[in-house]
């Protein structure tokens, strides 16, 4: 579903040039539960934003379900990220002056959804997300569990097959976060492909596919067989 | 906060918010040059305008026939009581006169050889040339004749010279004017027009003649010419008594320069301010601009604000930063407004009337600065009032 | 993204910064407005210009003696030449086809006494000598008495018509039909007074008094007529009358076209030329202010821009393609300024009626095309000022504005 060949991405940081990406090789299939795991600067958040389109690579080659992506122009990649790409970020990135709803509703909005489509398709992600009640809530009257679940009702309301998450339980207590987890694997568990950037090791543990970064590249790359189903570690 | 901290403050202030400072300055700039340019136009306009009129020199009455409210229409027209060559040639004797000239104005046919032209007609008189700085490209003007007797001599105008005898010499000539034949002496420079009478196409002959031509028994206007050492209205008395004893009753309109020129640059003034008022408004517009900023910054330096207060900043002191930034970008802006409109003066007044005014522009210049005062005042306010504790808490 | 979406995300942007986007909506406002009323200004007195005109009656000649072959100075209003226009040439214009109403005229100067009345009162007013078509004419209606009867037209007859203003200086509140007055020591008896109105394009008829041509004439000892002014029919060629008039005179001047007509229509579309010029200079002048209104949109855009990068972050992220982005600024700006425009039209018309109320004479009214054209122009304005924020924020790099 992704491959990447050769990609490197490096920063000017303060007149330093930092190697995020060190020519990484990587391979992802479909239905995949991926952790990249790794240190701060160790370039996970990069392949993240590399894999979700958010950032070109310098050099080397990426095929999202085997199409060459890495070139094409910029509203082109949005399409894409529309139509394919769901992300959950670690401070959520809600819209403060929107409602839950409303919020859920964005991307359908960018895609041309009609109203009264977007309004059942909307519903539907609150529903699997448990979030009913709070439809109207702005993201200030939420608990961070619940505005994080309001981000991932955003990221799979149009049906994406790729879901990146960068640190998705970083700013959130433990029982938010094992809820979050538990959403999260739940939807992995219906055939969406999930890429967690985390660096507890707890969480990284539970994926079926575990990526240790450090400069830029993939030191490790573990394929766990057992890995636990269960959603309180 | 010494003041030199204070400007320091605020000049960093300003250059860290280099574009909406710039845009801020910008605004400003553009009401400012456009007060400028307007009110320069205003100026340039006027002094065109008097100095057509001032032309002749300021030291002039004129008389016209008729006493009548209704202005400048007097001479035009039929009288039973009319200004006579006779009069004109009294009032010559008057002190501290230098010359009068009896006017007559009309239009015909002239003839010279087989061309013939429709032309405007003056009869006037010796001395006219000085008296209405006219010069001569050649030959010479009418003679100091006996008035009531004069040569039959006439002067043509540039234009009129030109159609008639195109490069050809004209002196010496004979022009038919009306049926009656006139020797030609001297041509005029080229003049231009005064209020839409072309004096290029024009011929000048005595003024008896001129009478004698149109069949009228009265002059259109006498001008009179006096020295320097009194006033227009000492004079204009004079003129008053001496006619008066001759006519018996007022039926004649005395006009000095001096009042005419009065009328017209209150008109002119007026003018002039209107088209500055013009670029008021844009003043206005900018002013409003500066007031959005600085709402806007102050929301921003809410966090900043509050820790000031915190570290003992006063209020005044910390209003104070908000208007004097306020005013410093006004007057950044009335700077540069003025500068390009300078520019704008210097370059465009080769061909338009721009005259450029320290005073008027040392206002506009106070304007921006007070408009920046007073834009600075209700964001300044609102940033003193902050609560401390409040405006630390809350997020930008 | 859908247009309406669109409009509806933007305008909640805009609602969340209430404060800014009223001061900017008024500062657009303010120049709309001020386009509105000072073309207003320009256009009223237009107006004013065209009913004085027009209330003179429409397809007017006036034929005045006197030429100049020079283009572009003016007409030769003085009227004295070496030839002058007489009652006889005006008499003969009946001859042309197409013409209404002649009315020739001797304007002069004269002392009038109210000779009936004990208390002598005189002034000097302007007289003018003409025949009864002056009236229908000059469009001028009788408050008291007749108007000179048509044996006016030929014969030397001591009546006299008199402005409203003069009779009231002359006879106080007393009638003065029938009575008699002095002209320059000539008797003439009062036949009829002016209706109040009178004022007419400098002309104070009020102050004015009408006598028979031939009269005039004897008094003032002069055939010269000052002008000659001619009414056509309704659907008679003006060009050709001209000609004809021309034509006519010329045959009766040993061939000399010495006449200059000016029609009243050419000189109230030159006028009108130059009014239309002046509102509209005067309308673009104001227009700067939209400029200035402009600036300070691009201002507050970038300002947003800056404010919503991680916003922008997000939306590029679920997919905003960069259009979208900038559509969403530009149509922010669009909104403001509309908002701006509309109230400032409304506050222009509002005035407008005030004044309308305060000032019922002064035809003061906003030309047609003022409104929509101060409202393209500050949508012009609200567009190009916005677009380049718009764009920055279009080329925002998705990771970098994330980051906020």
């Amino acid at each position: 579903m992704i491959t990447l060949t050769q990609i490197c991405k490096t920063y000017a940081m303060g007149g330093e040039t930092i190697k995020a990406l060190d020519h990484v090789d990587l391979n992802i299939h479909k239905g995949d539960y991926i952790s990249v795991m790794g240190t701060s600067g160790s370039g996970k958040s990069t392949l993240l934003n590399v894999i979700g389109l958010l950032d070109r690579p310098d050099s080397g080659q990426y095929f999202l379900q085997q199409k060459n992506v890495a070139s094409l122009d910029d509203d082109t990649q949005a399409q894409i990220r529309r139509e394919t790409i769901g992300f959950v970020f670690q401070t959520f990135h809600l819209i403060p002056r929107l409602t839950a709803f409303e919020n859920i509703e964005l991307p359908l909005i960018l895609d041309k959804i009609p109203a009264t489509e977007r309004r059942s398709k909307v519903i539907k992600a609150l529903k699997q997300m448990g979030l009913e009640r709070y439809q109207s809530h702005r993201p200030n009257e939420m608990s961070g569990g619940q505005m994080q679940r309001v981000a991932i009702a955003r990221a799979i309301v149009n049906e994406p097959n790729i879901l990146l998450c960068d640190e998705p339980t970083g700013n959130l207590d433990s029982h938010s976060s094992a809820d979050v987890i538990a959403v999260l694997e739940a939807l992995n568990q219906q055939g969406i492909t999930l890429l967690v950037v985390t660096h507890d090791a707890k969480l990284g543990k539970r994926a079926t596919r575990s990526l240790w970064m450090d400069d830029g590249q993939i030191l490790k790359d573990e394929t766990q067989s057992g890995a636990l189903i269960s959603a309180h570690p | 906060m010494s003041f030199k901290d204070a400007i320091w403050w605020i000049f960093k202030a300003v250059v860290a918010q280099r574009t909406r400072s710039a845009l801020s300055i910008l605004g400003i700039a553009i009401g400012i040059f456009s007060v400028v340019i307007l009110n320069s136009l205003g100026e340039g306009v006027r002094q065109f305008v008097l100095k057509e009129f001032t032309q002749f020199g300021t030291r002039i009455i004129a008389i016209t026939p008729g006493k009548t409210e209704t202005f400048g229409l007097g001479s035009l027209l039929a009288t039973k009581r009319p200004l006579s060559l006779a009069d004109a040639q009294d009032l010559k004797r008057l002190a501290f006169v230098e010359a009068v000239i009896p006017v007559t104005f009309g239009s015909g046919q002239v003839k010279s050889g087989r061309l013939s032209r429709y032309t405007n007609i003056a009869g006037v008189a010796a001395g006219m040339d000085k008296a209405w700085a006219m010069t001569l490209a050649s030959g010479s003007f009418l003679p100091d004749d006996n008035w009531k007797n004069p040569r039959p001599y006439v002067v043509l105008g540039h234009k009129i010279k030109h159609e008639l005898f195109a490069q050809g010499k004209a002196e010496g000539e004979w022009l038919h004017v009306g049926g009656r034949r006139f020797r030609i002496i001297g041509v005029t420079a080229p003049k231009g027009q005064f209020l839409g009478l072309d004096l290029d196409d024009i011929i000048f002959i005595p003024a008896q003649l001129g009478l004698q031509l149109f069949n009228r028994n009265s002059l259109m206007e006498v001008d009179i010419f006096y020295r320097e050492g009194t006033s227009s209205k000492a004079i204009s008395q004079q003129v008053h008594r001496r006619l008066m004893a001759r006519h018996g009753n007022e039926d004649f309109t005395i006009m000095t320069q001096d009042d005419m020129l009065a009328v017209l640059d209150r008109i002119l003034l007026i003018l002039k301010y209107a088209a500055g008022g013009l670029g008021v408004i844009s003043l206005l517009v900018g002013c409003v601009g500066i007031i959005t900023i600085l709402f806007i910054t102050v929301r921003e330096r809410t966090q900043e604000i509050g820790l000031l207060r915190a570290l003992g900043m006063s209020h005044q002191t910390l209003w104070w930063l908000f208007v004097s930034e306020s005013a410093l970008l006004s007057l950044l802006g009335g700077s540069c407004g003025i500068l390009a409109g300078g520019f704008v003066v210097v370059v465009v007044g080769f061909w338009v009337p721009l005259e450029w005014q320290w005073f008027e522009i040392g206002i506009a210049l106070s304007i921006a600065v007070i408009i920046g005062v007073l834009a600075g005042l209700w964001p300044a306010t609102q940033a003193a009032k902050l609560n401390p504790v409040l405006a630390l808490r809350q997020n930008p | 993204m859908r247009t309406l979406d669109l409009i509806r995300f933007s305008f909640n942007t805009l609602l969340r910064h209430r404060l800014r986007t009223f001061l900017v909506a008024f500062s657009v406002a303010i120049g709309v407005t001020s386009v509105c009323l000072l073309t207003a200004l320009g256009e009223g007195a237009r107006r004013y210009v065209v009913t004085e005109f027009s209330s003179l009656g429409s397809h007017l000649l006036i034929v005045m003696s006197g030429r100049t072959e020079t283009t572009g100075g003016m007409p030769p209003i003085y009227g004295t030449t070496p030839r002058d226009l007489t009652v006889e040439d005006s008499s003969r214009l009946h001859r042309v086809a197409g013409i209404k109403n002649i009315a020739p005229v001797i304007a002069g100067t004269s002392l009038i006494e109210n000779s009936s009345s004990s208390i002598s009162r005189s002034r000097e007013v302007i007289v003018l000598g003409s025949t009864p078509a002056i009236f229908p004419i000059r469009g001028l209606t009788l408050g008291q008495g007749r108007q000179l009867p048509a044996m006016a037209n030929t014969k030397a007859t001591p009546l006299a018509v008199l402005g409203s203003k003069l009779k009231h200086e002359l006879f106080g509140s007393q009638a003065a039909v029938g009575q008699w007055i002095r002209v320059d020591g000539r008797k003439f008896r009062v036949e009829g007074v002016l209706a109040e109105r009178g004022q007419s394009l400098g002309l104070d008829l009020r102050d004015m008094v009408i006598i028979p041509v031939q009269s005039a004439s004897q008094l003032f000892n002069t055939q010269a007529l000052f002008r000659i002014l001619i009414e056509l029919d309704q659907y008679a060629s003006e060009d050709k009358i001209k000609l004809d008039i021309i034509k006519l005179i010329s045959e009766h001047h040993q061939g000399h076209n010495d006449i200059t007509i000016l029609s009243q229509d050419s000189i109230l579309s030159s006028l009108n030329e130059v009014l239309s010029l002046l509102t509209v200079s005067v309308g673009m002048i104001s227009a700067i202010s939209l400029l200035v209104a402009g600036v300070l949109i691009m201002n507050i855009s970038l300002i947003t821009v800056s404010q919503h990068r991680e916003e922008i972050g997000l939306l590029k992220a679920l997919g905003a393609s960069s259009n979208t982005i900038m559509a969403l600024f530009v149509s922010q700006a669009l909104w403001v300024a509309a908002m701006g425009a509309m109230f400032g039209v409304f506050l222009a018309y509002f005035i407008l009626y005030v004044a309308g109320l305060l000032f019922p004479d002064f035809p003061i009214q906003a030309p047609i095309w003022a409104a929509p054209a101060a409202v393209s122009v500050a949508m012009s304005c609200g567009l190009i000022f916005s677009w380049w924020p718009s764009k920055q924020a279009a080329l925002l790099a998705p990771v970098i504005a994330l980051r906020g």
